[in-house]
């Protein structure tokens, strides 16, 4: 592995899925807005032959959206149930990954909503379950 | 394209002969990360001729412990390498295509520069 040439590059690198998939989203209220489920790569053409000196691809947005179903039965969720976020919306990469601050609305909290209108306020007690 | 799509494709060198499966798309960003990064473009494919996925990165860190945890799964991704963008000839739906004479770079990542 060593032995390998390294290559030549500018800046900080960053492997997608090791650095970007599944990473925490917060806003910019440091609020959960969401998991990094997928990236879009501009500039790549699928079946198509790429011409050498071809400018390489960009990271244009992040898609977060539900796919806790496809994760435990396999495949993926269409393109329409994931949510895009632009790149330019991204403040810092790190442990999480920080959103500017912005007007887009974000479900992320569907699945809790969900499970207190149908289950948890059903529970005796559980309507003060916040308290 | 989707990341997703890219992730598991089998590479192909211009020979036809399977090189191994991209786990992985390197990409480098002209900043600061944790500051208002520009936009990152994409650097080339980590491709692994054994296995169809990776495991925390440690074949492309300098990280060395736990002892045992490295050494095993460094040994179950030897021969890991990195293809430059500019040597990929090809993205097709279920495989991926380098060009002739190709360079397998290192994978462990390194900030230079």
């Amino acid at each position: 592995m060593t032995e390998l040439p390294v290559i030549h590059h500018r800046g900080q690198l960053v492997d997608a899925r090791l650095h970007l998939l599944d990473r925490q989203l917060l806003d910019d209220e440091d609020s959960p807005a969401g998991i990094v489920d997928d990236l879009v790569l501009s500039g790549v053409e699928l079946d198509k032959d790429i011409p050498e000196g071809t400018e390489a691809p960009q990271l244009t947005s992040l898609l977060s959206g539900h796919v806790v179903a496809t994760r435990i039965f396999g495949g993926g969720p269409p393109r329409s149930r994931l949510q895009g976020i632009p790149r330019s919306l991204v403040d810092s990469i790190h442990v999480v990954v920080k959103l500017k601050p912005t007007d887009m609305v974000f479900d992320a909290g569907w699945m809790e909503r969900w499970l207190c209108d149908r289950v948890i306020k059903h529970i005796p007690g559980g309507r003060h379950a916040a308290e | 394209m989707l990341l997703s799509k890219l992730l598991g494709l089998r590479v192909i060198d211009a020979g036809q002969h399977p090189v191994g499966t991209v786990i992985d798309v390197r990409l480098t960003i002209a900043g600061d990360p944790e500051h208002n990064p520009p936009t990152p473009s994409v650097l080339g494919l980590v491709i692994s001729p054994r296995t169809r996925s990776s495991f925390l990165g440690y074949e492309r860190s300098d990280a060395d412990a736990p002892v045992i945890l490295a050494a095993l799964l460094r040994w179950r991704h030897r021969g890991t390498f990195v293809a430059a963008w500019e040597d990929v000839a090809r993205v097709g739906s279920d495989l991926v295509r380098l060009r002739p004479g190709y360079t397998r770079f290192s994978p462990v990542l390194r900030d230079v520069d």
